[in-house]
């Protein structure tokens, strides 16, 4: 039996613990093809010009699983919320609806719904739904395969959190393998910034544009939220001064917070997409905080038109910025020690 | 932090969409406190708001945060925020707008109404908190002449709307309208006001009207805000009357309050969310926030009472809003309505809005001659 999983949103988070869950109870997960030009055409022409670029990416994934891959048995979450009133954005909440509307050809679309804010609509609910369409009804197994699905997922978030890139962290946990990420990079780069976004906008080579690719051509290094525990974004949380109110809030508030006030860190980088709701009250509030704090800070914007050339001229400029402002402070301080050294010869030719 | 003696004088004021000011200010005046009617929404108010927001904010909170702006600049120092049930942005929309303001350099505080699971007794306690009236007395008095206000002003735009597109000449109606709703802001007692709504009634009873006109009727909903102020959806239901459609409003000023006050229990009738929970349930099975589910589920619904078309309107990057128009076009085909999804924000000039309009109704009149002649 198998099953397709699209390649868009929540799949970056939870990719590894939807594999263990399957794999367990032998249904095999097909993975649509990574993003390409057309896979963002296919899916743009099926929602409304508004919606937000992942959602159209993931519109894309779910044809292509159907067209290319021939997978007639979509799996397609949702996430509504994570723990009491704490909701996702309407669109992660409502998207098995959306595809199942929009979406015109013959498939079995399994649509299981996580809702913490409900009393029978938590994990196990959301598991049982998720399987109990191909046959597979039995609670006790369900649990196991659950059990297993979690040594996936925590495997993959250390080795996230050791600071393994995601693509090498993913194919290590499909393989069953753990490596802890050991690269000392001390005194490599010149510059660390921390580039803040949800998952799905992140890796998505296609709306990040390799970022993290151009950051380190460029010289820098870059950190981001899954380098950070759970404690950490909570703590960021208070730094910025407000409370989880949206599901993916940790991932940009919480870690910017931590960020903002890093020393390590020289600049920091948020990656939206155009017409993200929750993104663009997140932004404002890390915008004015970053001024309080001085610290710089790049919002980028991404959609299906932007433009490569623009992109990377920003970032570059950005570098220049922060290049320039850490060579001022490095002879800034200098000075200051250059200045005191000669008042303590003076001090000492004086006696 | 005890907000209760930051001010030695409190003066409210509110922000304003469509009529809700009415019953609002009846209750504010109940308890005693020194209110400031803010001006019906405006271009200026627009333009305030847009230039202290972000782009991609929706276009109720650049509104409200207009509507403050105006307020502080006429020396109001206690801001009223409602939040209503519903998980969109709104619930970021109060601390932004503090935020925002505090930034601009003005000196206020801020009550915010949650009204998250309907808490009648949480609408109270702020109430008291932001008149420094203590007396339950007064509050249920103010509450009782409010909902009055509330089902007068339902009934004469229900009327209205009923009167419009038939009217021989058209304006007159309105006129009688607008004569009521000042009449239903300055009366006082409940009866005073049953007595304003027979007055209303009688006037309208004088309207000549054209009885064999073929009428067509439209299901207006969408977002909540964009819904019930006039100056956001761009005078929609009278635009619509005078094209010769009769409009129901889905969202009743009324109903809403209602649902959102009174306890499940008391209730009886099927609520418009329970309506639209049941209705949408093959095109959207989840309830997703804002008033998504209720936009689905009237336009199902409006199939099945085989009503004309569908308008539905709601504000530019409503995320709510942006996945019912993804849904819409699959239920206008598969149940056989026409829809039409029209998201206004700053820029939406009339112009090509009424010619959207107007395409729309000659197709809604198009499509009913053949549903005749079939």
């Amino acid at each position: 039996m198998k099953i397709g999983i699209p390649r868009g949103m929540n799949y970056y988070n939870f990719y590894p613990f939807w594999h263990g869950f399957f794999t367990f109870l032998g249904i095999e997960p097909v993975l649509s093809s990574k993003t390409t030009k057309k896979t963002v055409l296919q899916g743009s022409q099926l929602v409304v010009p508004e919606t937000c670029l992942p959602v159209k990416i993931y519109m894309g994934h779910v044809l292509d699983l159907i067209d290319n891959k021939k997978v007639d048995v979509i799996f397609v979450p949702s996430h509504q919320s994570i723990a009491p009133k704490i909701y996702n954005c309407s669109k992660i909440r409502g998207l098995p609806d959306l595809v199942r509307n929009v979406v015109k050809r013959n498939f079995l679309l399994i649509e299981p719904t996580l809702d913490k804010s409900e009393k029978k609509q938590g994990l196990y609910e959301y598991l049982y739904e998720s399987v109990a369409p191909l046959g597979i009804t039995d609670k006790k197994l369900i649990k196991k395969a659950s059990k297993a699905g979690w040594e996936y997922q925590n495997r993959f978030n250390a080795m996230m959190r050791s600071g393994m890139k995601l693509d090498e962290a993913l194919d290590c946990v499909v393989k069953g393998k753990f490596v802890e990420h050991k690269e000392d990079d001390t005194g490599k780069y010149q510059i660390n910034v921390a580039v803040l976004s949800h998952a799905y906008n992140l890796y998505d080579e296609k709306v990040s544009m390799k970022i993290f690719k151009k950051l380190e051509d460029l010289g820098i290094r870059s950190y981001i939220a899954e380098n950070l525990s759970m404690d950490e974004m909570k703590k960021g949380f208070m730094v910025l001064n407000t409370h989880l109110y949206w599901a993916n809030e940790y991932e940009v508030t919480g870690a910017a917070g931590h960020y903002l006030v890093d020393k390590k860190i020289d600049g920091v980088i948020t990656l939206t997409s155009f017409g993200c709701g929750p993104d663009s009250i997140m932004v404002e509030r890390i915008t004015r905080y970053a001024k309080r704090l001085s610290k710089p800070l790049l919002n980028l914007t991404v959609d299906e038109h932007t433009g490569e050339a623009g992109f990377i001229t920003r970032l570059e400029a950005f570098t220049d910025m922060l290049l320039r402002r850490k060579r001022e402070s490095v002879i800034k301080s200098l000075s200051k020690q250059f200045g005191e050294r000669k008042e303590e010869k003076l001090v000492q030719n004086r006696t | 932090m005890n907000f209760n003696n930051k001010f030695d004088k409190k003066i409210i004021s509110f922000p304003q969409m469509g009529n809700l000011y009415i019953p609002v200010c009846a209750l504010l005046k109940a308890m005693g406190a020194d209110n400031v009617l803010l001006p019906a929404n405006n271009k200026q108010t627009l333009t305030l708001g847009t230039r202290h927001s972000i782009e991609t904010m929706c276009l109720p909170y650049k509104m409200n945060l207009g509507n403050y702006i105006q307020a502080l600049e006429m020396g109001v120092n206690t801001l009223i925020m409602f939040q209503a049930p519903g998980t969109c942005r709104l619930g970021n929309y109060a601390k932004l707008a503090e935020a925002k303001l505090r930034e601009l350099g003005y000196d206020f505080e801020m009550i915010v109404f949650d009204l998250y699971g309907g808490k009648f007794k949480e609408v109270i306690n702020k109430f008291s908190l932001a008149t420094g009236n203590k007396s339950m007395i007064s509050a249920l008095k103010g509450i009782r002449a409010g909902l009055a206000k509330f089902n007068a002003l339902d009934k004469i735009e229900r009327e209205l709307l009923y009167l419009r597109p038939r009217e021989i000449k058209p304006g007159k109606a309105e006129k009688i309208y607008k004569q009521g709703v000042a009449m239903i802001h300055k009366s006082e007692s409940p009866r005073q006001i049953k007595e304003v709504v027979d007055e209303i009634m009688s006037r309208y009873s004088k309207v000549n009207i054209d009885k064999s006109k073929e009428i067509l009727k439209i299901f207006l909903t969408g977002e909540f805000f964009v819904l019930l102020d006039p100056f956001t959806n761009m005078n929609i239901e009278k635009e619509l009357g005078l094209l010769g459609v009769e409009v129901h409003r889905q969202i009743m000023l009324a109903d809403w309050i209602g649902q959102s006050l009174i306890p499940k229990i008391i209730r009886k009738i099927e609520t418009h969310k329970e309506r639209a929970i049941r209705t949408a349930q093959p095109y959207l099975k989840r309830i997703v926030g804002g008033e998504c589910i209720e936009s689905v589920g009237d336009a199902v619904y409006a199939a099945e009472q085989e009503v004309d078309g569908v308008v539905h309107i709601g504000p530019f990057n409503c995320i709510p809003e942006i996945l019912s128009q993804c849904i819409l076009p699959h239920i206008s085909r598969k149940e056989n309505i026409p829809v039409i999804s029209l998201l206004m924000d700053e820029h939406t000039g009339k112009a090509g809005f009424m010619t959207r309009l107007e395409a729309f109704v000659d197709l809604m009149k198009r499509n009913k001659k053949v549903m005749q002649i079939a």
